[in-house]
């Protein structure tokens, strides 16, 4: 009796860790809870952009439809060749700026459903505070376009008022650098290239492109990338942008050519 | 006596329970509790574990509690009208238990409302400021329950004959009814937590909100029915384990007889039931995206896109050895031999419908893991990743479960009807079509738009239900007065089968523990939905691996209690028990399944 009971806890208590293990062996995703951002009233736009990617990528949950593509469109890389979020917002309607556009389209998500796409998303006044939702449009302006919003959306501005009131223009944040290196971070090409052990291999490493490509064949690479695709690297083609030949002024273009092309 | 004290201590814990409850649904109480403080906080392994431990422990007991009585009254019906004495006994056997186990369950429900009122007081007087009418009614529906359940046990023996009988069976049906109304009550507080009506806000007071429409919210009924047939299945496998705990304990070859006997019966309803929750299920997690796309999002592709993965695992060892149960039993099926050849063939179905199932598609990754993937699609198991692979592999491992158990129960049987090859043609062809269509479907779905595809699960679903009923239609007819090719030897099972009954209660109980964190873990850092944000330090919703240790702990608490509770079972009645089924099973001449 008493072996009988053993083997039947052993098997119990067996089959239990055995479930145990592998809802512990898988990928573990914590649901965070929105912080509390305290944006003082003088955020800098770096600062609200900042901020707004954090709530983009975890408690926004924004990423579990817009990372993918397929439930809603990718809001930070091009497109249809019109450029990220940012590039596109102001031309979605109308006599209306890319600021208003954003705001709206988060908090009144069922005002602008893009073609194509069922109108699932929620309304984001109901998960978020408002100056979290403020941050979040500026880093979806930051995508590709210039962010206007201020520390001054945030106190207590309704969305009405808001949406009706043209914002003042704040400094925009896309790059005047012509060092390479920032640039390859303002452009967030480490985010799919690695060099110097930085960055992440999607795409081909910047490591010795210089051997394999010629200056012109870069320069080409980064403003239609469509045309010659790496081998290998065919699955991955769409997901590098085509508008840098717009973000980019010719004079950063051509100190990022001459330094990818010195890498042997 | 044991079982009147037991009564009291149920009826007291219940009205102490209870009084707490209206307690907090006192304006006065509530007020007061609201100006002092919003959290308390648990020692050592904080206030949300705890709450999570006493919920999760006192659902295990109650989907028991209502379950069984589902059992009772269903083979007590058998019993009565099938005129067989096996079955009454494995009634009243079970009815027994339910008076322990009521016990636990008060006990636990008593916890918990403890904890929640202490840890989480705005909460609950949110709650109870709504809800107060039907907390009293369900306070009230537990006398009348208790009380019914007590006259039903005690009178089973003084009604046994005739009208008597049929007035006995009555009481089970209607201790049936006031478990379901329990359920349904219970159900509409936690369903509002999750769908609460879109006209509540964060600024609506409680005393503002219409009750019914609190009560009947989007998710309640899909729930409701979710967990009846839920409760079927648990409460089968937990007594098929008890009987498998008696098998493996026996010390005569009757004893091992009669419990035999009743693993099969309680696994049959477990598995029986279990092959049309996924239908329930599907309805549920439809309403779900229907009332707020987000939420849905969040349980199908959000963080806990990867529970699903270990669902898919814990629902392909409930099949697979649901069906190796059942084929091992054939061993002691005079007759059975012939079909041993397509076990094989059917084994592998069920391991192709697991992998497809298990196989992920979507997910939250990071850049490392898509760029190891090739892609937010894994270009070779993506195919398998989307639903219409995966509606197509759980029909056809529906089918194939519906085809052990049809083999199982014409084993030992030779049809008397003429037209018994025309009927097997047609049941094969029935099948065969079914299987047909649901590859069919199955295929098509990946030329269609999402919208349509979504169309394509209910015809998958609806022809498989068809084909299951028709086929055990004909089944029914062409078995009618057929030759026995030999009784079934009871008894006659190896330790392992009884094991595997074992394991498929652990897996049942583990996988509830699973599905409850998912229900509740899609609110995320709400207490209601998008109503009463979570401000504590435990708001976060916690990864699968924390999970998994809660909910393994819950299984492990439940288990130990259930243990003891078919122990202090044992010791009653045992002996005279076994004896008078044993007999009724050694004299019977029936065949499996009936």
């Amino acid at each position: 009796m008493f072996m009988t009971n053993l083997k039947i806890a052993i098997v119990v208590v067996l089959t239990v860790a055995g479930y145990t293990l592998i809802a512990n062996m898988i990928p573990q995703i914590e649901s965070e809870v929105p912080e509390e951002l305290a944006l003082s009233a003088d955020a800098s736009a770096a600062e609200l952009v900042a901020a707004g990617e954090r709530i983009f990528g975890g408690a926004g949950g924004c990423t579990a439809c817009h990372g993918l593509g397929t439930r809603a469109p990718n809001l930070t890389r091009s497109t249809d060749g019109l450029g990220p979020i940012g590039a596109r917002c102001g031309d979605r309607v109308p006599d209306q700026d890319c600021k208003t556009y954003l705001y709206t389209s988060l908090t009144d998500p069922g005002s602008y459903v893009v073609d194509g796409y069922n109108p699932i998303m929620p309304d984001a006044d109901r998960t978020l505070p408002e100056d979290q939702i403020w941050a979040l449009v500026a880093f979806l302006q930051a995508q590709g376009g210039v962010v206007t919003v201020t520390a001054d959306d945030l106190v207590g501005a309704s969305s009405a008022a808001t949406a009706a009131s043209a914002a003042p223009a704040a400094a925009a944040t896309a790059p005047s650098t012509r060092d390479p290196r920032q640039l390859l971070n303002e452009f967030g090409c480490l985010a799919c290239h690695q060099l110097d052990g930085q960055g992440t291999a999607i795409g081909p490493a910047f490591t010795d492109v210089g051997a394999r490509l010629d200056a012109a064949a870069i320069r080409e690479s980064i403003l239609d990338p469509r045309v010659e695709v790496s081998a290998g690297y065919e699955a991955f083609a769409n997901l590098m942008p085509t508008d840098f030949g717009e973000r980019m002024t010719a004079a950063q273009l051509e100190a990022l050519v001459d330094f990818l092309a010195q890498q042997r | 006596m044991t079982s009147g004290r037991d009564a009291l201590r149920t009826a007291g814990l219940v009205v102490g329970a209870g009084s707490l409850v209206l307690a907090a649904a006192d304006p006065a109480w509530a007020q007061a509790a609201e100006g002092i403080r919003e959290y308390g906080n648990f020692p050592v392994i904080g206030s949300r574990a705890a709450v999570w431990i006493a919920a999760q422990v006192h659902l295990m007991f109650a989907a028991f509690v209502l379950g069984v009585p589902m059992f009772a009254v269903v083979t007590e019906a058998i019993g009565i009208f099938g005129k067989d004495a096996r079955y009454d006994r494995l009634s009243k056997e079970f009815t027994r238990l339910l008076l322990i186990a009521y016990s636990a369950t008060a006990l636990w429900g008593a916890t918990l409302t403890f904890l929640l009122i202490t840890l989480y007081p705005r909460f609950m007087s949110h709650l109870t400021g709504i809800f107060e009418t039907s907390i009293w009614v369900y306070v009230g529906l537990f006398f009348v329950e208790s009380a019914t359940l007590y006259i039903y046990y005690y009178g089973w023996e003084r009604w046994k004959e005739g009208r008597a009988k049929i007035f006995h069976w009555s009481l089970g049906i209607l201790l049936n009814v006031w478990g379901t109304a329990v359920l349904f009550i219970a159900d509409s507080w936690l369903s509002y937590m999750m769908s609460p009506p879109a006209e509540v806000t964060a600024d609506t007071a409680p005393a503002q909100v219409q009750f019914w429409s609190a009560f009947a919210n989007a998710t309640w009924m899909p729930i409701n029915i979710h967990r009846l047939i839920a409760n079927v299945v648990f409460g089968g496998s937990i007594v098929a384990a008890y009987a498998a705990y008696r098998f493996l304990a026996a010390r005569s070859e009757d004893e091992r007889r009669h419990y035999d006997w009743m693993g099969y019966v309680g696994n049959f309803i477990a598995i029986g039931a279990l092959i049309v929750l996924p239908f329930a299920g599907y309805w549920l997690g439809r309403e779900i995206y229907e009332y707020n796309q987000a939420m849905g999002i969040t349980m199908m592709g959000g963080f806990m896109s990867w529970l699903w993965i270990i669902q898919a695992f814990l629902i392909g060892v409930l099949f697979l050895a649901g069906n190796y149960y059942l084929w091992v039993g054939m061993g002691r099926i005079p007759g059975a031999e012939r079909f041993t050849p397509y076990t094989k063939w059917m084994l592998l179905v069920l391991i192709i419908g697991v992998i497809v199932w298990a196989t992920p598609h979507t997910m939250i990754a990071n850049r490392e893991e898509l760029a190891a993937m090739g892609g937010t699609h894994h270009p070779f198991l993506g195919v398998l990743g989307v639903m219409s692979a995966k509606n197509t592999a759980v029909n056809l491992m529906i089918l194939t479960t519906f085809l052990s158990f049809l083999l199982y129960r014409r084993a030992n049987k030779r049809p008397a009807v003429s037209w018994s090859r025309q009927g097997t043609i047609v049941q094969g062809g029935v099948l065969g079509l079914a299987a047909a269509v649901v590859i069919f479907y199955g295929i098509y779905g990946y030329f269609v738009t999402a919208i349509v595809r979504i169309g394509f699960s209910v015809y998958q679903v609806l022809t498989v239900l068809a084909a299951m009923v028709v086929v055990l239609a004909v089944d029914l007819f062409m078995l009618r007065g057929a030759e026995s090719r030999g009784a079934i030897r009871w008894g006659r099972m190896p330790p392992r089968s009884q094991y595997t009954l074992i394991i498929l209660a652990v897996t049942f109980t583990w996988l509830m523990g699973l599905m409850g964190f998912a229900r509740s873990g899609i609110r995320q850092h709400w207490h209601i939905w998008e109503v009463m944000r979570d401000t504590s330090q435990w708001a976060a919703t916690p990864a699968l691996g924390y999970a998994g240790v809660v909910i393994s702990a819950c299984v492990l608490i439940f288990l130990a209690i259930v243990s003891f509770v078919f122990w202090i079972g044992g010791l009653i009645e045992k002996p005279a028990l076994a004896r008078a089924t044993s007999e009724a099973v050694g004299l019977s001449p029936q065949p499996a399944g009936d």
